[in-house]
């Protein structure tokens, strides 16, 4: 028997979240981390790469590398707040680019999902180098939930 | 080494699309690359491809790309799009970027068709479209905006 889940529990939000993102190829073939989801939020790093420059004149970020690492965090964070691990797909999600992402520093994202109705759940995220007060992007997301169980 | 802005511009120039990817890291990552259909009606229209990869997958159990891999791909050729289509001496910035999920993405190459709504003096406005074997069928539909900059 599967005991139930307390999704409150520090550790098994770790475990969880440990899980989904090692369960995500591309997750791993970038090398996002899961930093911290003690809370009701989730927290994930990106290390800088040469292969993540979008302008490699101005030496930037490309844009997308952070969509990407906020549609990951996102998800996440859907997935920490349901009551169950019901599987969820991202419905629509829409990026405002604050300020360009240096080359060189970190990316990293703080995402929490805020309402969930029945069958969809509604998250914002924040993008930011070294600096949380310095957003390089906002993020806002809708997930579609599936009614389907993950596997355990 | 770095692709100057003289290799961005040179490449655009003399329609060297191949030259132009190499030049930015992330489109390379992405394993873009840039087709124009002869046969096609729509006779110059760019078909910004992904080829598919393992390592772009978001779910190994559907299995499917992971969305952020086909929105930086709809992103990058948005921005590729206004860079070419407007001569554009450096790259387009993006301001902001929304993306609508339609369909869940096989594991199978993306293709991706742009439409440049407007372009004024400092602002473009970009739509876009990517399919995967059908072009009837899109998976996913994003929108951008671009703030085009004069060389310094």
């Amino acid at each position: 028997m599967h005991e139930p889940l307390d999704k409150t529990e520090p550790a098994t939000r770790a475990r969880i979240a440990a899980a989904f993102n090692g369960g995500i190829p591309h997750n791993q073939a970038i090398g996002l981390e899961v930093v911290d989801v003690s809370g009701d939020w989730v927290h994930t790093r990106l290390a800088y790469r040469e292969a993540f420059l979008g302008d490699p004149v101005a030496r930037l970020w490309h844009t997308s590398v952070g969509t990407t690492a906020a549609d990951s965090s996102c998800g996440l964070a859907v997935f920490l707040a349901l009551p169950t691990l019901e599987a969820i797909a991202t419905l629509d999600l829409r990026m405002d680019y604050l300020r360009p992402a240096v080359a060189g520093k970190p990316l990293q994202v703080r995402a929490s999902c805020h309402h969930i109705t029945r069958y969809v759940a509604f998250v914002r995220a924040m993008l930011y180098q070294n600096d949380i007060d310095r957003p390089t992007a906002h993020c806002t997301a809708v997930f579609m939930r599936t009614g389907r169980q993950m596997l355990p | 080494m770095s692709a100057t802005l003289e290799d961005i511009h040179a490449a655009v120039a003399a329609g060297d699309y191949a030259r132009l990817v190499a030049a930015i890291p992330y489109a390379e990552f992405l394993g873009l690359r840039v087709e124009i259909d002869a046969a096609d009606a729509r006779a110059s229209e760019r078909i910004y491809v992904m080829a598919y990869r393992d390592e772009l997958v978001g779910n190994a159990q559907l299995p499917a790309l992971h969305g952020g891999t086909v929105a930086g791909l709809l992103e990058m050729a948005m921005q590729l799009e206004v860079l070419i289509a407007e001569s554009e001496q450096r790259l387009p910035y993006p301001v902001d970027f929304t993306i609508d999920y339609w369909r869940s993405a096989g594991p199978a190459d993306c293709r991706v068709a742009c439409r440049l709504i407007r372009s004024g003096r400092h602002i473009a406005q970009v739509q876009a479209e990517c399919w995967q074997a059908d072009r009837e069928r899109p998976i996913a539909f994003a929108r951008a905006d671009f703030l085009l900059r004069s060389p310094d």
